[in-house]
């Protein structure tokens, strides 16, 4: 039974799939990029955008039901500047205090938040698991003898349409080079004239924007629960540590890797054990290159 | 980097006279709702303690205590499943936690900082997926995994349960007064301050650490194991649960990190938190995480760190005395 077009679906599926890790990824690697920092609360931050685009589709909060529905793709236009001005107040007033007390301040900082956020999600919309449900979230797309669900293409074009976007921002606005210097070396980038204060806030702003784009493409893709941000998590650092800092291409690769390894392990293995390999895959990359297969050392 | 370690002496009497009081409320006849509460403090005080020795004294910032408490709490229940009786098996649960740290070890103390708690925060998520997928004995209610009843917890009343994590909560109390006035404190204190010096004025940093790491999971494995006694069920979601961590961190934070008394105090908060707020459960947790970040932000040094501030009590006792044993070194005295 096991040929190359049996290869087909999984090998498709886990690039696709490494589009909706790349998505989610992006804001954990700015802001690890340009601030140094761990947002241990990534995981939680895109599950909030999951549920402020459930809220917005669905209307229910506390169980209450307020009478209006939007569509999960058009409530980004909301939910994007939300979680923007989310991330440039959580740079504002907590990290940017929180890098002068000690290293693990920053750390443990986030740790708060992300238990905060967590029993928000349950106080507001419940344990229960949730999934954006849309029409086309329910389509599916046939290549050949292959076929897959509409989402995981629409998944991979939005990651692809978020790198090339974000690359040519950095790389051509001032705030991008702005966020660029500053990431290089703050002094310099101090001395030159940059606001660095405000561009840590636009950068952790930015992080939040991708994030808020990365939770409603997960919302219409797959299930979630408040608690589902620790696993996120794991797959967007394992994404990061791969691709290494600061590599658009190294985090788009990341991802790939990361889907493969999901799909193909689940197709070879067991479809029960895809979550475990991919955590064994994560972790024994850091234990053997902290720094990232495609990073370079920095000091 | 200011702390304060109380000499060894230095109230020992208040102690066994607290622990004294303490062990006789089950006979005397305590509410049971009051037995509860205090066992919750004396399981939640063993890891916050263990966490400040980590955090506080060794720098090494572990995520990983589910995964001790969750490996100590299955296999006492495992260990009772096959018919070995529960106290040996909770020793057996803290030795499989401290095998499991010796394996562990070697790939993430190569991760410094910040890496290292992301290396370690992945650990208890893998190690519930293990138990979700893999059954050691007897056949599931559904599927694979699952849970499993503690066979003979019967046998356990509240206050044998309650004597177990008193034990543990003093143990772990008297086990940091050792630690901090031993080598292994001086030494552990001198990585934290800077590795680099350390290594180079002949402290064997991996060896110490290990240490800490090992002391750590004994610990944690110890109160995780009779925790689930008194549970007499375990799960792997909440067994591995990354909310342990949270409790431990908000305990030793609040109280104060580096400070001996700082997670007594860190517990005492939280566990009051949790009774208060318990018929709102969601709320205790979002007030927890709100107080960790506002004291975070305004007294990193906890509440015990600010009243030592305030009484002036401000020891250098510890950079002393490890001075004093470099230069006993260099005479040729002292071996760390």
């Amino acid at each position: 039974m096991t040929g190359i077009s049996d290869l087909a679906t999984p090998v498709l599926m886990g690039i696709l799939l490494g589009g909706l890790y790349v998505l989610i990824a992006l804001g954990l690697s700015m802001v690890f990029g340009v601030m140094r920092l761990i947002n241990v609360a990534h995981g939680d931050l895109v599950i909030l955008a999951s549920y402020l685009a459930f809220f917005a589709m669905s209307g229910e909060i506390m169980r209450h039901k307020l009478a209006f529905g939007s569509d999960p793709l058009l409530s980004l236009i909301v939910v994007i500047p939300i979680m923007f001005g989310i991330g440039y107040a959580i740079q504002k007033f907590l990290m940017s205090r929180a890098f002068e007390i000690s290293m693990e301040a920053p750390l443990l900082i986030a740790f708060g938040l992300s238990l905060v956020i967590q029993n928000t999600c349950q106080r507001f919309w419940t344990p229960l698991s949730r999934r954006l449900i849309t029409p086309y979230a329910l389509e599916s797309i046939s290549l050949g003898s292959v076929t897959l669900p509409q989402m995981y293409f629409l998944d991979f074009i939005a990651a692809v349409v978020v790198v090339l976007l974000l690359r040519e921002f950095l790389n051509r606005t001032y705030l991008g080079k702005a966020i660029n210097a500053t990431s290089q070396n703050k002094r310099a980038a101090h001395l030159m004239g940059v606001n660095t204060g405000r561009v840590y806030g636009f950068a952790f702003g930015i992080a939040m924007a991708t994030a808020a784009l990365a939770g409603v493409f997960l919302g219409l893709t797959f299930p979630f629960t408040p608690t589902s941000g620790v696993s996120f998590l794991i797959i967007a650092f394992g994404v990061v540590i791969i691709g290494g800092l600061g590599s658009m291409l190294g985090t788009f690769v990341g991802g790939m890797i990361l889907g493969l390894a999901r799909t193909l392990g689940g197709y070879l293995l067991d479809p029960a054990a895809q979550t475990l390999i991919l955590y064994l895959l994560v972790l024994v990359v850091l234990a053997a290159r902290p720094q990232g297969i495609f990073g370079v050392k920095r000091t | 980097m200011r702390f304060t370690i109380p000499g060894f002496g230095k109230g020992t009497i208040p102690l066994v006279a607290v622990a004294v009081v303490l062990a006789v409320l089950p006979v005397v006849g305590i509410a049971q709702r009051w037995l509860l509460y205090l066992l919750l403090f004396f399981v939640y005080l063993a890891i916050a303690n263990m966490w400040n020795l980590h955090c506080g004294y060794s720098g090494l910032i572990t995520m990983c205590f589910p995964a001790f408490i969750g490996l100590g709490g299955y296999t006492m229940v495992i260990a009772a499943w096959v018919g070995i009786p529960i106290p040996l098996g909770i020793i057996a649960g803290a030795m499989v936690a401290v095998l499991f740290a010796l394996l562990i070890s070697f790939p993430v103390f190569r991760l410094g900082g910040v890496y290292f708690a992301i290396g370690t925060l992945i650990l208890p998520e893998v190690m519930k997926q293990v138990f979700l997928l893999w059954r050691p004995v007897g056949e599931g209610a559904v599927g694979k995994g699952a849970g499993y009843m503690l066979k003979g917890a019967t046998a356990f009343s509240l206050g044998d349960v309650y004597w177990m994590a008193l034990a543990v909560g003093i143990g772990s109390i008297i086990a940091m007064r050792f630690v901090l006035n031993s080598r292994l404190g001086l030494g552990l204190a001198a990585i934290r301050d800077n590795d680099k010096t350390a290594a180079s004025s002949g402290v064997g940093v991996f060896r110490l650490k290990l240490y800490s790491f090992m002391m750590g999971a004994f610990v944690t494995g110890l109160a995780g194991a009779i925790y689930y006694v008194r549970q007499a069920y375990i799960e792997p979601v909440s067994a591995f649960s990354i909310s342990w961590s949270m409790t431990a961190i908000i305990a030793a934070v609040v109280g104060g990190l580096r400070t001996e008394q700082g997670p007594i105090v860190g517990t005492i908060i939280v566990v009051f938190l949790h009774f208060l707020l318990a018929r709102y459960p969601g709320y205790s947790l979002i007030l927890q995480g709100v107080i960790l970040i506002a004291v975070m932000l305004a007294a990193p040094q906890g509440i015990v760190g600010v009243i030592d501030r305030l009484r002036g009590i401000r020891v250098h006792r510890a950079t002393l005395r490890l001075a004093t044993s470099i230069a006993d070194r260099i005479k040729g005295k002292g071996n760390m």
